[in-house]
């Protein structure tokens, strides 16, 4: 499978281009437009793997319920994939690693990588994140997606994201939810609150735009819920 | 200090290394990613009245964070806005700048900022009674929703509602209709804002209450 990105960042859409035989697994409402030829067939879980119950656990990753899967039976084709929040998307390859992906930012990956939840303990919940994680491993290409532009950081010790603004992280690196200051009454009075602290070795992609401060800055002039 | 703007005009944001002693002051929240040892202060917003009269006059928090580099070696910091827009440094030597409601993001220690009346056609206009007065010297920086424009102004000019981001001193607004009463009324652009004098604007290309005006009629 090959990926390519057109209209970054501001109108990110990912192309995959399948070769005869390929597929790949992509979130549910990614698509935007497809080869004719093309295979779809919607599931509860990756195919062969799982069933009700893994799909229920994503749900609850703030996933939807079902994936969709695009084969390539009759030849070559592509799929482009969106995503609903104006934003850049990126890939990785996992090579037998594995990576902690933000709900939300996964949009596809291939046959050969594992799709997970992963349950973070109830630190997640605090932290105003969903309670769970997908967890991407094995080997293969992955497509995420963010909301705005996406920085790498490159922890070697320990660094601070502030929650919100996390797209994926490598397994190796160690999570932990804190504050932000030395002093907790500074954290929560200056708004940062709770933020992530990764320690260990690996990388941190992160989002440059949190869609909660988004909604909360459109909230003065929109309509009050009935 | 280093500072770096990156991420486009679409989700620009602030990259600073700071050097040891080095500190930033930065709006409420305005920090995504931050080396693990450096200090993070809350404070009131220029005082603690001046804070109130800020967050509720000026649309700002009443909170805003320092982040101090306490450490032998250089820390980095990330600061973002909550719109994805253009985000802009300005260099004040001893001089004074207005912004308008949320516009601020952070600045050097050098800079005071404040509130200041900014008349009632600014509020008439929607784009609030007071506005931020930021005064001395050093970097500011501050954002829009959408790209940043820079108009020098010498004589009149026109800007939609709620569009203006920041001005110099120079500048004196006013209130008026965009056409005659029927053109307003049904051209989409009803009141607008007459900017006069000498100086420079900074307009926006989006607006949130554009956005929010036209998701209001699709909300069941």
């Amino acid at each position: 499978m090959q990926v390519e990105f057109i209209h970054r960042p501001g109108n990110t859409a990912a192309t995959l281009l399948l070769a005869a035989g390929e597929s790949c697994t992509t979130e549910s409402g990614a698509m935007i437009a497809m080869s004719g030829q093309l295979d779809i067939e919607t599931t509860t879980h990756k195919r062969g793997k799982g069933g009700l119950l893994k799909a229920a656990k994503r749900l609850f990753g703030g996933e939807s319920f079902f994936l969709n899967h695009f084969t390539a039976r009759s030849g070559p084709g592509e799929v482009l994939l969106g995503t609903a929040l104006a934003g850049d998307m990126m890939d990785y390859t996992l090579d037998g690693d594995a990576l902690l992906v933000q709900a939300g930012s996964f949009v596809a990956c291939e046959q050969g990588v594992e799709i997970d939840t992963t349950w973070q303990g109830f630190k997640n919940l605090l932290s105003g994140e969903s309670l769970f994680w997908l967890k991407l491993s094995g080997r293969g290409k992955v497509v995420l997606s963010s909301f705005g532009a996406i920085y790498p950081i490159e922890v070697d010790g320990e660094h601070i994201v502030d929650t919100g603004h996390i797209v994926a992280f490598q397994e190796t690196l160690e999570f932990s939810l804190t504050k932000a200051g030395k002093s907790w009454l500074h954290s929560m009075l200056g708004g940062e609150g709770l933020v992530c602290k990764f320690k260990g070795r690996g990388t941190v992609w992160c989002q440059s735009h949190n869609p909660g401060s988004f909604g909360m800055s459109l909230r003065p002039t929109l309509k009050p819920r009935k | 200090m280093k500072a770096e703007i990156r991420g486009s005009d679409a989700f620009s944001y602030v990259d600073l290394t700071l050097a040891p002693g080095d500190s930033v002051v930065a709006e409420s929240d305005a920090m995504s990613s931050m080396s693990a040892d450096l200090d993070l202060q809350a404070r009131f917003n220029g005082g603690f009245f001046a804070g109130l009269l800020r967050k509720y006059l000026a649309g700002e928090t009443l909170f805003v964070n320092v982040f101090k580099n306490n450490t032998k070696a250089p820390r980095s910091l990330t600061l973002v806005q909550p719109t994805p827009g253009g985000i802009r440094a300005l260099e004040l030597h001893n001089n004074t700048f207005y912004l308008q409601p949320g516009a601020y993001l952070a600045s050097t220690e050098g800079l005071k900022l404040g509130v200041g009346f900014a008349g009632f056609v600014s509020w008439i206009a929607g784009e609030g009674l007071f506005r931020t007065v930021v005064k001395g010297s050093g970097t500011l920086w501050y954002g829009a929703y959408g790209a940043l424009l820079d108009k020098e102004i010498d004589g009149e000019y026109i800007v939609d509602n709620s569009h203006l981001v920041a001005y110099e001193p120079g500048i004196k607004l006013r209130l008026q209709l965009a056409g005659g009463i029927f053109s307003s009324l049904f051209g989409g652009e009803g009141l607008v804002t007459r900017v006069s004098g000498k100086g420079r604007v900074v307009i926006q290309t989006r607006s949130l209450s554009g956005l929010t005006g036209w998701i209001n009629p699709k909300l069941s």
